[in-house]
C-alpha cells in the first residue's frame, strides 16, 4: 500500500505545478534582483516537494536523490552565490527593459495558451503513460519559454543567469512528467553542470561589473570595437 | 404565504449581516494595524461612532455644485444595496438571486463609481478631477481582472449567477481546492485591494494630493453625505471579502434552511471575514505604497493570474 494515492499525488503536483508557472509570472512581474534570487529558491522548493511526492508515490528511489539535490543545490547553494554576486556588484534593480512588464504579461499568458497546444501531440502518445503528465506538460514548456524570454527581454546579466536557472526547472519539470525522471546519472550531471555555470556565471557577472562598471549586457557592444 | 415570509426574513438577514458588519470590518483592519505598529489604536466599534458622528453633521454643499453631487450619495447607497442582495454571505441561493448574476453585480460597481466620478468633477475643485480621473484610469484595469477571476470559478460551477455558484461549490468539496481556484483567488484578492482603495494601490488615510485616488474624488463631501459615501465603501469592502470567502472557502455556508445551520454559517462567515480582514491589515503594513505609474504593473498581474487561472481550469481540470 502507497503511503500516498493516486488522487492525492495528482492534486498536489497540479498545485506545486501551478506554483512553479506562478514564481515564473512573478519573476516576470518584478523588478528587484533580490526578488528574482528568492523566486527561484521558492521556485526550487516547490520542484523538489513534487519529485518528493512523486518518488515516494512510487517508491523511485533515483527521483528521491533529485529531489534532494534540487533541495541543497538549487534551493539553497545557488541562491546563496547569487545573493553573494548581487551584494558584491551593489546592483539591486532591472531599471531599463526590452519589453515592459505590462507587455511582457501579456506575451507570458500567450505563452502559456501556445505551450497548451504544442504539448497536445506528445499528449496523444503518451496519453497510456502516467496519470498526471498531462497536466504538467503544457505547464513544464511554458516554464522554459518563460525563462527564455526572462532571457530575451531583461538586460541585465544576474537576470539573464534567472532566466538559465528557470529554463532549467522546467526541463527538470518536464522531464519528471513524461519520463518518471531521466536515469540518476544524467539527473547528477544536470546538477553539476548548473551549479558550475551558476559559479562561473557568477564570477563573470563580477568581472564584467569590473571592467564595464555596469552588468547592462547592451553596455558590452563596445567590444566589436 | 410561508414563502414570502422566509423570503423577507431572508433578505433582512442579508441586508443586516452586510450592512451592519462593513463598518465592524473597517474597525478590525485599523486595529490590526495599529497593534503592528505597536500602538492600542480605536476601539474596532469606533466606526460606527464616525458614522453616526457624520449622520448628526450639516451638509456644507459648494456653490457651484449641481444637483448630480446632492444625487451621488444616494445613488451609490442604493446600488451598493442592490449589490448586497445579490452577493451570498450566509445563506445560498438568497431569494432575489434571479434578478442579476455577477456581471449585474460588475455594472452596478461601475455605475456607482461612474457617478462618484462625475460628482467628482462636478464641484470644479482641482483634487476632485485629479481623483476621478485617477479613479477611472484604475478601474479600466481591475474590471476585466475581476471578471476574469470570478469566470474562473463560475466556469467550475456552469453558472455566472453568485448565488448559484456558492451553492454548487459548497455542494462539491472536492472542487474547492484546486489550482486554478488558487490563482483566481490571488487575482481576486488584488483585486479587492485596488476596489477598495487599500494601501499597495492606494491609502484611505492620507490627504497627500501626490498619493489620494478615492479620498480625492470625495473631498467636497461632508456631514451624512459623507457618512453615505463611507458606509458604502465600507459595504463595498465586505461585498468583495464575502466575495472571496465564499466563492474559495465556502465552507460552513448554509445551504438549507434550518436555524442550526444558518447559526454555524453566521459564526463560519464571521470568522472567514475577520481572517481576511486581518490578512488585508498585514499586507498593508508589509507593503509600501506603489508609485501611480507602478499600479498598472500590479493589476495587470492580477489580470493576467486571473487569465492564467481560466487556461489552467482548461488545462488542468477542476
Amino acid at each position: 500500500m502507497p503511503i500516498i494515492d493516486q488522487q492525492t499525488l495528482v492534486r498536489s503536483v497540479d498545485i506545486l505545478a501551478t506554483g512553479i508557472l506562478v514564481t515564473a509570472f512573478l519573476i516576470i512581474s518584478s523588478k528587484s534582483l533580490t526578488f528574482y534570487v528568492r523566486l527561484f529558491a521558492f521556485q526550487s522548493i516547490l520542484l523538489g516537494m513534487l519529485s518528493l511526492v512523486i518518488a515516494v508515490r512510487y517508491g523511485e528511489t533515483h527521483i528521491l536523490t533529485a529531489a534532494v539535490l534540487t533541495f541543497v543545490v538549487k534551493a539553497f547553494t545557488i541562491p546563496l552565490l547569487l545573493n553573494k554576486v548581487i551584494d558584491r556588484i551593489r546592483v539591486r534593480k532591472e531599471v531599463d527593459f526590452s519589453i515592459n512588464i505590462t507587455v511582457s504579461l501579456i506575451i507570458c499568458g500567450a505563452i502559456v495558451i501556445l505551450s497548451n497546444s504544442v504539448a497536445q501531440p506528445i499528449l496523444q502518445v503518451q496519453r497510456a503513460g502516467s496519470l498526471f503528465t498531462t497536466k504538467v506538460l503544457p505547464i513544464s514548456i511554458a516554464v522554459m519559454l518563460i525563462g527564455l524570454f526572462v532571457m530575451i527581454s531583461r538586460k541585465k546579466a544576474v537576470t539573464q543567469i534567472i532566466g538559465l536557472l528557470t529554463m532549467e526547472n522546467g526541463l527538470f519539470l518536464s522531464g519528471l512528467s513524461i519520463t518518471h525522471g531521466m536515469p540518476l546519472i544524467v539527473e547528477v550531471g544536470i546538477f553539476f553542470d548548473i551549479l558550475v555555470a551558476a559559479l562561473i556565471l557568477g564570477l563573470f557577472v563580477f568581472r564584467i561589473n569590473k571592467s564595464f562598471e555596469t552588468i547592462d549586457i547592451a553596455a558590452m557592444r563596445s567590444l566589436r570595437h | 404565504m410561508n414563502d414570502i415570509i422566509t423570503n423577507a426574513l431572508l433578505l433582512i438577514l442579508q441586508l443586516g449581516v452586510t450592512v451592519l458588519m462593513a463598518p465592524f470590518i473597517f474597525g478590525i483592519i485599523k486595529k490590526t494595524k495599529a497593534r503592528i505598529q505597536n500602538r492600542r489604536g480605536p476601539s474596532i466599534f469606533q466606526p460606527y461612532a464616525d458614522l453616526t458622528k457624520l449622520l448628526k453633521k450639516e451638509v456644507v454643499i459648494s456653490e457651484n455644485a449641481s444637483w448630480l453631487f446632492s444625487f451621488t450619495p444616494y445613488l451609490l447607497i442604493a446600488s451598493t444595496l442592490v449589490i448586497v442582495i445579490l452577493v451570498p454571505t450566509v445563506f445560498a441561493p438568497l431569494p432575489f438571486h434571479w434578478i442579476g448574476d455577477i456581471i449585474t453585480v460588475a455594472y452596478l460597481l461601475a455605475l456607482g463609481r461612474f457617478f462618484l466620478a462625475l460628482a467628482g468633477l462636478d464641484t470644479a475643485s482641482g483634487f476632485g478631477g485629479l481623483g476621478s480621473s485617477r479613479e477611472m484610469s484604475i478601474a479600466s484595469i481591475v474590471e476585466p481582472a475581476m471578471m476574469l477571476s470570478i469566470f474562473a470559478v463560475a466556469v467550475t460551477a456552469g453558472s455566472t449567477n453568485l448565488s448559484i455558484v456558492v451553492r454548487s461549490l459548497s455542494t462539491t468539496p472536492a472542487s474547492i481546492f484546486n489550482p486554478s481556484h488558487l490563482l483566481a483567488f490571488v487575482a481576486l484578492f488584488i483585486v479587492t485591494i485596488a476596489e477598495t482603495g487599500r494601501i499597495p494601490v492606494d491609502n484611505p488615510e492620507t490627504h497627500l494630493e501626490l498619493t489620494m485616488i478615492h479620498e480625492a474624488m470625495i473631498l467636497e463631501y461632508s456631514g451624512r453625505y459623507l457618512a453615505f459615501i463611507e458606509w458604502a465603501s465600507q459595504m463595498k469592502m465586505v461585498i468583495f471579502l464575502s466575495l472571496l470567502a465564499n466563492l474559495f472557502f465556502p465552507i460552513g455556508l448554509a445551504t438549507v434552511l434550518s436555524p442550526a445551520a444558518l447559526g454555524v454559517s453566521i459564526v463560519a462567515f464571521v470568522a472567514k471575514m475577520t481572517l481576511l480582514a486581518i490578512g488585508i491589515a498585514l499586507v498593508e503594513s508589509t507593503n509600501a505604497k506603489l508609485r501611480l505609474f507602478r499600479v498598472p504593473d500590479l493589476l495587470m498581474t492580477a489580470f493576467i493570474l486571473s487569465l492564467l487561472s481560466l487556461i489552467l481550469y482548461f488545462i488542468v481540470g477542476a
